[in-house]
Protein backbone atom coordinates (compact mmCIF):
# COMPACT_ATOMS: atom_id res chain seq x y z
CA UNK A 1 0.00 0.00 0.00
CA UNK A 2 2.66 2.43 1.13
CA UNK A 3 4.89 3.89 -1.84
CA UNK A 4 8.46 2.36 -2.15
CA UNK A 5 11.40 4.36 -0.77
CA UNK A 6 14.31 4.84 -2.37
CA UNK A 7 15.80 5.63 0.22
CA UNK A 8 16.26 3.17 3.66
CA UNK A 9 13.43 3.77 5.76
CA UNK A 10 15.08 6.23 8.53
CA UNK A 11 12.25 4.56 10.96
CA UNK A 12 13.77 1.09 10.63
CA UNK A 13 18.25 2.50 11.82
CA UNK A 14 15.77 4.12 14.33
CA UNK A 15 14.14 0.74 16.23
CA UNK A 16 18.04 -0.53 15.78
CA UNK A 17 19.70 2.08 18.07
CA UNK A 18 16.32 1.75 20.37
CA UNK A 19 17.67 -1.54 20.72
CA UNK A 20 20.65 -1.59 21.54
CA UNK A 21 20.35 1.67 23.79
CA UNK A 22 17.77 -0.63 25.31
CA UNK A 23 19.91 -3.47 25.90
CA UNK A 24 22.96 -1.33 27.14
CA UNK A 25 20.77 0.14 30.10
CA UNK A 26 19.17 -3.18 30.91
CA UNK A 27 23.40 -4.83 31.40
CA UNK A 28 24.24 -0.68 32.71
CA UNK A 29 21.47 -0.30 35.30
CA UNK A 30 22.36 -3.08 37.83
CA UNK A 31 26.43 -2.19 37.71
CA UNK A 32 25.27 1.00 38.67
CA UNK A 33 23.10 0.32 41.61
CA UNK A 34 25.58 -1.76 43.13
CA UNK A 35 28.10 0.88 42.36
CA UNK A 36 26.38 3.63 44.21
CA UNK A 37 25.39 1.13 46.70
CA UNK A 38 29.07 0.04 47.86
CA UNK A 39 30.43 3.57 47.00
CA UNK A 40 32.06 4.44 50.51
CA UNK A 41 30.24 7.24 52.78
CA UNK A 42 31.43 10.18 52.88
CA UNK A 43 32.80 11.39 56.12
CA UNK A 44 31.20 14.73 55.87
CA UNK A 45 27.90 14.69 54.42
CA UNK A 46 27.06 11.02 54.85
CA UNK A 47 24.44 9.33 52.68
CA UNK A 48 23.47 12.24 51.29
CA UNK A 49 26.55 13.11 49.25
CA UNK A 50 25.69 9.72 46.76
CA UNK A 51 23.43 11.79 45.32
CA UNK A 52 26.61 13.04 43.23
CA UNK A 53 26.22 10.33 41.58
CA UNK A 54 22.51 10.85 40.02
CA UNK A 55 22.54 15.28 39.87
CA UNK A 56 25.63 15.68 37.69
CA UNK A 57 24.36 13.13 35.23
CA UNK A 58 21.24 14.71 35.04
CA UNK A 59 22.34 18.17 34.36
CA UNK A 60 24.42 17.04 31.38
CA UNK A 61 21.21 15.36 30.12
CA UNK A 62 19.61 18.80 30.34
CA UNK A 63 21.64 20.63 28.74
CA UNK A 64 21.75 18.01 26.11
CA UNK A 65 18.70 18.36 25.15
CA UNK A 66 18.40 21.60 25.05
CA UNK A 67 21.08 21.83 22.72
CA UNK A 68 19.35 18.78 20.52
CA UNK A 69 16.24 21.35 20.74
CA UNK A 70 18.26 24.06 19.31
CA UNK A 71 20.38 22.17 16.29
CA UNK A 72 17.19 20.31 15.71
CA UNK A 73 14.86 23.39 14.93
CA UNK A 74 17.80 25.31 13.19
CA UNK A 75 17.08 22.04 11.05
CA UNK A 76 14.09 22.64 10.38
CA UNK A 77 14.21 26.18 9.50
CA UNK A 78 16.80 24.98 7.23
CA UNK A 79 15.16 22.16 5.19
CA UNK A 80 11.45 22.27 6.88
CA UNK A 81 11.20 18.39 7.16
CA UNK A 82 9.22 17.30 10.05
CA UNK A 83 11.50 14.73 10.93
CA UNK A 84 13.85 17.14 12.08
CA UNK A 85 11.03 18.82 13.93
CA UNK A 86 9.96 15.94 16.11
CA UNK A 87 13.65 15.58 17.23
CA UNK A 88 13.16 18.88 18.23
CA UNK A 89 10.17 18.16 20.80
CA UNK A 90 12.27 14.90 21.61
CA UNK A 91 14.97 16.87 23.06
CA UNK A 92 12.67 19.60 24.66
CA UNK A 93 10.66 17.33 26.47
CA UNK A 94 13.53 14.67 27.66
CA UNK A 95 15.50 18.35 28.63
CA UNK A 96 12.82 19.25 31.20
CA UNK A 97 12.31 15.97 32.33
CA UNK A 98 15.68 15.96 33.42
CA UNK A 99 16.48 19.32 34.53
CA UNK A 100 13.36 18.80 36.40
CA UNK A 101 14.38 16.08 38.41
CA UNK A 102 18.25 18.08 38.45
CA UNK A 103 16.55 20.95 40.58
CA UNK A 104 14.32 18.04 42.82
CA UNK A 105 18.00 16.45 43.25
CA UNK A 106 19.49 19.43 43.91
CA UNK A 107 18.05 20.97 47.18
CA UNK A 108 17.47 17.50 48.47
CA UNK A 109 20.71 16.82 48.66
CA UNK A 110 21.11 21.28 50.23
CA UNK A 111 18.97 20.57 52.85
CA UNK A 112 20.94 16.93 53.45
CA UNK A 113 24.15 19.07 53.82
CA UNK A 114 23.11 22.09 55.57
CA UNK A 115 20.43 21.35 57.53
CA UNK A 116 16.29 22.09 57.50
CA UNK A 117 15.83 25.23 55.58
CA UNK A 118 18.33 25.10 53.49
CA UNK A 119 16.44 23.87 50.37
CA UNK A 120 17.78 26.54 48.11
CA UNK A 121 20.17 29.00 47.54
CA UNK A 122 21.15 31.72 44.65
CA UNK A 123 24.16 30.12 43.87
CA UNK A 124 25.02 31.19 39.96
CA UNK A 125 24.49 28.06 37.97
CA UNK A 126 21.29 27.22 40.60
CA UNK A 127 19.70 30.37 39.14
CA UNK A 128 20.87 29.85 35.30
CA UNK A 129 19.30 26.11 35.77
CA UNK A 130 16.32 27.19 36.85
CA UNK A 131 15.90 30.33 33.91
CA UNK A 132 16.81 27.26 32.01
CA UNK A 133 13.77 25.66 33.22
CA UNK A 134 11.46 28.49 32.82
CA UNK A 135 12.80 28.57 29.10
CA UNK A 136 11.82 25.34 28.24
CA UNK A 137 8.11 25.72 29.91
CA UNK A 138 7.63 28.47 27.80
CA UNK A 139 8.69 26.25 24.57
CA UNK A 140 6.28 23.44 25.58
CA UNK A 141 3.31 26.02 26.16
CA UNK A 142 4.56 27.79 23.15
CA UNK A 143 3.79 24.31 21.21
CA UNK A 144 0.85 23.67 23.14
CA UNK A 145 -1.04 27.29 22.07
CA UNK A 146 0.18 27.23 18.52
CA UNK A 147 -2.72 26.90 16.04
CA UNK A 148 -1.27 24.59 13.33
CA UNK A 149 1.54 22.15 13.27
CA UNK A 150 3.41 23.89 10.81
CA UNK A 151 3.71 27.32 12.62
CA UNK A 152 3.80 25.46 16.03
CA UNK A 153 7.18 23.78 14.73
CA UNK A 154 8.28 27.19 13.26
CA UNK A 155 7.87 29.65 15.80
CA UNK A 156 9.34 26.40 18.83
CA UNK A 157 12.54 26.47 16.40
CA UNK A 158 12.95 30.27 17.10
CA UNK A 159 12.37 30.02 20.63
CA UNK A 160 14.43 26.80 20.65
CA UNK A 161 17.78 28.61 19.02
CA UNK A 162 16.79 31.45 21.22
CA UNK A 163 16.85 29.44 24.48
CA UNK A 164 20.10 28.07 24.13
CA UNK A 165 21.60 31.73 22.87
CA UNK A 166 20.34 32.48 26.71
CA UNK A 167 22.89 29.63 27.98
CA UNK A 168 25.98 31.62 28.09
CA UNK A 169 24.51 34.76 27.85
CA UNK A 170 22.66 34.21 31.54
CA UNK A 171 26.65 32.02 32.44
CA UNK A 172 28.22 35.39 31.96
CA UNK A 173 26.04 38.27 33.71
CA UNK A 174 25.12 35.99 36.60
CA UNK A 175 29.19 35.74 36.87
CA UNK A 176 29.60 39.61 36.55
CA UNK A 177 26.72 40.39 39.17
CA UNK A 178 28.79 37.88 41.14
CA UNK A 179 27.40 35.47 43.96
CA UNK A 180 28.26 32.01 45.80
CA UNK A 181 29.13 29.68 44.12
CA UNK A 182 28.59 25.93 45.28
CA UNK A 183 29.19 24.22 42.56
CA UNK A 184 32.54 23.18 41.42
CA UNK A 185 34.09 24.80 38.54
CA UNK A 186 34.47 22.35 35.68
CA UNK A 187 38.06 22.41 35.63
CA UNK A 188 38.59 21.38 38.49
CA UNK A 189 39.89 18.07 38.50
CA UNK A 190 40.43 15.00 41.29
CA UNK A 191 37.55 16.74 43.84
CA UNK A 192 36.38 13.11 44.11
CA UNK A 193 37.67 11.37 47.00
CA UNK A 194 39.05 7.44 46.80
CA UNK A 195 36.42 4.89 45.71
CA UNK A 196 34.15 7.59 44.45
CA UNK A 197 35.15 7.65 40.73
CA UNK A 198 33.78 4.69 39.40
CA UNK A 199 30.32 4.79 40.87
CA UNK A 200 30.42 8.61 39.47
CA UNK A 201 31.76 7.20 36.09
CA UNK A 202 28.87 4.76 35.60
CA UNK A 203 26.24 7.07 36.77
CA UNK A 204 27.42 9.49 33.97
CA UNK A 205 27.25 6.63 31.71
CA UNK A 206 23.66 4.91 32.68
CA UNK A 207 22.10 8.46 32.56
CA UNK A 208 23.62 9.21 29.01
CA UNK A 209 22.44 6.21 28.06
CA UNK A 210 18.96 6.74 29.34
CA UNK A 211 18.29 9.99 28.35
CA UNK A 212 19.71 8.60 24.54
CA UNK A 213 17.06 6.12 25.14
CA UNK A 214 14.42 8.61 25.97
CA UNK A 215 15.08 10.84 23.34
CA UNK A 216 15.22 8.54 20.51
CA UNK A 217 11.86 7.18 22.07
CA UNK A 218 10.24 9.85 21.94
CA UNK A 219 11.66 10.94 18.28
CA UNK A 220 10.12 7.92 17.21
CA UNK A 221 6.66 7.93 19.04
CA UNK A 222 6.59 11.89 17.30
CA UNK A 223 7.31 10.08 14.03
CA UNK A 224 4.69 7.20 13.91
CA UNK A 225 2.24 10.11 15.06
CA UNK A 226 2.96 11.96 11.77
CA UNK A 227 2.41 8.92 9.58
CA UNK A 228 -1.14 8.13 11.54
CA UNK A 229 -1.97 10.97 11.17
CA UNK A 230 -1.14 11.57 7.21
CA UNK A 231 -2.54 8.02 6.58
CA UNK A 232 -6.07 8.96 8.10
CA UNK A 233 -6.01 11.94 5.95
CA UNK A 234 -5.05 9.47 3.11
CA UNK A 235 -7.85 7.42 3.86
CA UNK A 236 -10.15 10.51 4.02
CA UNK A 237 -9.30 11.28 0.80
CA UNK A 238 -9.79 8.13 -0.25
CA UNK A 239 -13.86 7.84 -0.90
CA UNK A 240 -13.88 11.30 -2.28
CA UNK A 241 -11.97 10.45 -4.82
CA UNK A 242 -14.07 7.18 -5.41
CA UNK A 243 -16.66 9.34 -5.55
CA UNK B 1 15.70 49.81 4.73
CA UNK B 2 12.51 51.66 3.25
CA UNK B 3 10.13 49.67 4.62
CA UNK B 4 11.70 50.30 7.88
CA UNK B 5 11.29 53.67 7.99
CA UNK B 6 7.86 53.64 6.64
CA UNK B 7 6.43 51.12 9.51
CA UNK B 8 8.22 53.26 12.00
CA UNK B 9 6.44 56.60 10.76
CA UNK B 10 3.40 54.33 10.46
CA UNK B 11 3.00 52.96 13.87
CA UNK B 12 4.14 56.22 15.45
CA UNK B 13 1.38 58.02 13.60
CA UNK B 14 -1.03 55.85 14.26
CA UNK B 15 -0.12 55.59 18.08
CA UNK B 16 -0.02 59.16 18.16
CA UNK B 17 -4.13 59.64 16.58
CA UNK B 18 -5.17 56.70 19.30
CA UNK B 19 -2.58 57.23 21.96
CA UNK B 20 -4.35 54.15 23.02
CA UNK B 21 -1.23 51.92 24.08
CA UNK B 22 0.08 55.57 25.23
CA UNK B 23 -2.03 56.19 27.72
CA UNK B 24 -2.56 52.59 28.71
CA UNK B 25 0.99 51.83 29.74
CA UNK B 26 1.66 54.85 31.51
CA UNK B 27 -1.47 54.42 33.86
CA UNK B 28 -0.24 50.71 34.51
CA UNK B 29 3.49 51.94 34.99
CA UNK B 30 2.03 54.83 37.83
CA UNK B 31 -0.20 51.48 39.12
CA UNK B 32 2.27 49.42 39.78
CA UNK B 33 4.69 52.01 41.31
CA UNK B 34 2.04 52.95 43.34
CA UNK B 35 1.01 49.34 44.62
CA UNK B 36 4.58 49.04 46.04
CA UNK B 37 3.71 51.47 48.08
CA UNK B 38 0.98 49.23 49.42
CA UNK B 39 2.83 45.99 49.91
CA UNK B 40 5.66 46.46 52.30
CA UNK B 41 6.07 46.77 56.03
CA UNK B 42 6.68 50.56 56.79
CA UNK B 43 10.27 52.12 56.56
CA UNK B 44 12.66 54.79 56.30
CA UNK B 45 13.21 56.33 53.32
CA UNK B 46 16.87 55.79 53.48
CA UNK B 47 15.83 51.93 53.07
CA UNK B 48 13.61 52.38 50.27
CA UNK B 49 16.36 53.97 48.52
CA UNK B 50 17.93 50.60 48.67
CA UNK B 51 14.67 48.70 46.90
CA UNK B 52 13.88 51.89 44.11
CA UNK B 53 16.00 50.70 41.45
CA UNK B 54 14.10 47.42 41.26
CA UNK B 55 10.95 48.37 41.72
CA UNK B 56 11.44 50.86 39.15
CA UNK B 57 12.78 48.19 36.58
CA UNK B 58 10.34 45.53 37.44
CA UNK B 59 7.90 48.54 36.42
CA UNK B 60 9.36 49.18 33.68
CA UNK B 61 9.71 45.74 32.58
CA UNK B 62 5.67 45.14 33.03
CA UNK B 63 5.24 48.47 31.13
CA UNK B 64 7.10 46.97 28.38
CA UNK B 65 5.31 43.55 28.44
CA UNK B 66 1.91 45.32 28.04
CA UNK B 67 3.07 47.70 25.55
CA UNK B 68 4.83 44.83 23.56
CA UNK B 69 1.46 42.90 23.81
CA UNK B 70 0.01 45.42 21.39
CA UNK B 71 2.78 45.58 18.42
CA UNK B 72 1.37 43.14 16.55
CA UNK B 73 -2.40 43.01 17.89
CA UNK B 74 -3.04 46.15 15.20
CA UNK B 75 -1.72 44.56 12.17
CA UNK B 76 -4.45 41.17 13.04
CA UNK B 77 -7.40 43.53 12.01
CA UNK B 78 -8.53 43.74 7.91
CA UNK B 79 -5.48 41.11 7.66
CA UNK B 80 -2.68 43.32 7.47
CA UNK B 81 -0.51 40.97 8.34
CA UNK B 82 -0.69 39.07 5.52
CA UNK B 83 -0.04 42.59 3.75
CA UNK B 84 3.28 42.62 6.11
CA UNK B 85 4.47 39.13 4.79
CA UNK B 86 3.89 40.23 1.23
CA UNK B 87 5.88 43.14 1.36
CA UNK B 88 8.78 42.75 -0.92
CA UNK B 89 12.47 42.72 0.52
CA UNK B 90 14.09 41.12 3.49
CA UNK B 91 11.35 41.13 6.64
CA UNK B 92 14.09 41.73 9.42
CA UNK B 93 13.39 45.45 7.86
CA UNK B 94 9.64 45.53 8.77
CA UNK B 95 11.42 44.10 12.20
CA UNK B 96 13.76 46.93 12.54
CA UNK B 97 10.70 49.83 11.81
CA UNK B 98 8.15 48.17 14.28
CA UNK B 99 10.96 47.44 17.02
CA UNK B 100 12.01 50.82 16.14
CA UNK B 101 8.17 52.49 17.25
CA UNK B 102 8.23 50.49 20.20
CA UNK B 103 11.25 52.12 21.35
CA UNK B 104 10.21 55.39 20.97
CA UNK B 105 7.32 54.54 22.83
CA UNK B 106 8.46 52.52 25.76
CA UNK B 107 10.76 55.18 26.16
CA UNK B 108 8.36 58.03 26.63
CA UNK B 109 6.39 56.13 28.95
CA UNK B 110 9.31 55.18 31.59
CA UNK B 111 10.50 59.03 30.94
CA UNK B 112 6.94 59.94 32.53
CA UNK B 113 7.25 56.87 35.34
CA UNK B 114 10.09 58.20 36.16
CA UNK B 115 9.18 61.35 37.58
CA UNK B 116 6.38 59.57 39.03
CA UNK B 117 8.13 56.99 40.72
CA UNK B 118 11.24 59.90 41.86
CA UNK B 119 8.02 61.75 43.77
CA UNK B 120 7.03 58.56 45.74
CA UNK B 121 10.42 57.12 46.33
CA UNK B 122 11.88 60.69 47.32
CA UNK B 123 14.47 59.68 44.79
CA UNK B 124 16.90 62.46 43.15
CA UNK B 125 16.76 61.71 39.43
CA UNK B 126 18.25 64.39 38.61
CA UNK B 127 22.23 63.15 40.13
CA UNK B 128 22.93 61.04 37.56
CA UNK B 129 20.02 61.67 34.85
CA UNK B 130 22.76 61.73 31.57
CA UNK B 131 23.99 58.15 33.08
CA UNK B 132 20.53 56.90 34.23
CA UNK B 133 19.15 57.99 30.05
CA UNK B 134 21.76 56.36 28.57
CA UNK B 135 21.31 53.33 30.72
CA UNK B 136 17.20 53.27 29.92
CA UNK B 137 17.95 53.62 26.18
CA UNK B 138 20.58 51.07 25.53
CA UNK B 139 18.53 48.37 27.68
CA UNK B 140 15.49 49.43 25.54
CA UNK B 141 16.47 48.29 22.36
CA UNK B 142 16.98 44.79 24.16
CA UNK B 143 13.92 44.74 25.05
CA UNK B 144 12.11 46.02 22.30
CA UNK B 145 14.43 43.13 20.09
CA UNK B 146 13.54 40.42 21.58
CA UNK B 147 10.14 41.76 22.69
CA UNK B 148 8.84 42.50 18.98
CA UNK B 149 9.75 39.03 17.86
CA UNK B 150 8.10 37.04 20.25
CA UNK B 151 5.79 39.55 19.81
CA UNK B 152 5.14 38.40 16.36
CA UNK B 153 5.53 34.82 17.75
CA UNK B 154 2.64 34.82 20.13
CA UNK B 155 0.09 37.36 18.58
CA UNK B 156 -1.47 34.42 16.79
CA UNK B 157 -1.62 31.88 19.42
CA UNK B 158 -4.50 31.05 21.52
CA UNK B 159 -3.95 32.90 25.25
CA UNK B 160 -1.44 35.73 23.65
CA UNK B 161 -2.12 37.63 26.94
CA UNK B 162 -0.63 34.77 28.54
CA UNK B 163 1.63 33.32 26.39
CA UNK B 164 3.96 36.62 25.39
CA UNK B 165 4.94 37.14 29.43
CA UNK B 166 6.21 33.75 29.73
CA UNK B 167 8.22 33.60 26.81
CA UNK B 168 9.21 36.74 27.04
CA UNK B 169 10.47 37.75 30.98
CA UNK B 170 13.30 34.59 30.86
CA UNK B 171 14.58 36.35 28.29
CA UNK B 172 14.67 39.62 30.02
CA UNK B 173 16.10 38.33 33.44
CA UNK B 174 19.90 39.05 31.89
CA UNK B 175 19.10 42.98 31.16
CA UNK B 176 17.23 43.46 34.51
CA UNK B 177 19.97 42.40 36.08
CA UNK B 178 22.49 44.36 34.54
CA UNK B 179 20.20 47.67 34.53
CA UNK B 180 19.21 47.28 38.50
CA UNK B 181 23.06 47.57 38.90
CA UNK B 182 23.54 50.58 36.54
CA UNK B 183 20.77 52.06 37.95
CA UNK B 184 21.49 51.79 41.78
CA UNK B 185 25.33 52.83 40.53
CA UNK B 186 23.27 56.48 39.34
CA UNK B 187 21.16 56.48 41.76
CA UNK B 188 23.86 56.86 44.29
CA UNK B 189 25.50 59.99 42.43
CA UNK B 190 28.50 57.56 41.16
CA UNK B 191 28.42 57.89 37.44
CA UNK B 192 27.51 54.81 35.15
CA UNK B 193 29.67 51.74 35.45
CA UNK B 194 31.01 50.25 32.80
CA UNK B 195 30.40 46.86 34.29
CA UNK B 196 26.14 47.96 34.00
CA UNK B 197 26.93 48.65 30.56
CA UNK B 198 29.27 46.36 28.49
CA UNK B 199 26.53 43.74 29.43
CA UNK B 200 23.88 45.24 28.46
CA UNK B 201 25.64 46.27 25.07
CA UNK B 202 26.68 42.99 24.04
CA UNK B 203 22.82 41.53 25.07
CA UNK B 204 21.55 44.17 21.97
CA UNK B 205 23.74 43.02 19.35
CA UNK B 206 22.69 39.18 20.34
CA UNK B 207 18.96 40.36 20.84
CA UNK B 208 19.30 42.33 17.73
CA UNK B 209 20.85 40.20 15.14
CA UNK B 210 19.07 36.76 16.41
CA UNK B 211 15.66 38.91 16.22
CA UNK B 212 16.40 40.23 12.53
CA UNK B 213 17.54 37.43 10.86
CA UNK B 214 14.50 34.86 12.95
CA UNK B 215 11.83 37.21 11.86
CA UNK B 216 12.35 36.31 8.36
CA UNK B 217 10.51 32.78 9.59
CA UNK B 218 7.97 34.30 12.14
CA UNK B 219 5.14 35.52 9.62
CA UNK B 220 3.43 33.14 7.20
CA UNK B 221 3.31 32.87 3.98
Amino acid sequence: MAAPHSAPDPADSIQRSLRVLGWLLVLLSPAYAWAVITAPIDRVQGVMQKILYVHPPLAYGAYLGFVVTAVAGGLFLWRQQAVHDQLAIAGAEVGTLFCTLMLITGPIWARGAWGPGNWWVWDPRLTLTLLLWFVYLAYLLLRSFTEGDERAARLASIYGILGVALIPLNYWIIDLAGGRAQHPENIEQGSLGAGMGMPFLVGNLTLFFAFAYLLVLRWRVGLLQNALAEAEAEADRGPQRAA
Amino acid sequence: MNAAWALLWKDLVTEWRSRDRLVAMVVFSFLVVVVFQFAWPPMEAGEMTRFAPGVLWVTYLFAAVIGLGRTFALELENDAMTALALAPGTRGWLFLGKAGATWVLITAVQAMTAFVFALFFRVDLMTGVVGFATLVAVANVGICSIGTLLSAMSVRSRFREVLLPVLLIPTLIPILTSAVVGTTATLAGEGLPFAALQPLIVIDGVYLILSFLLFDFVLDE
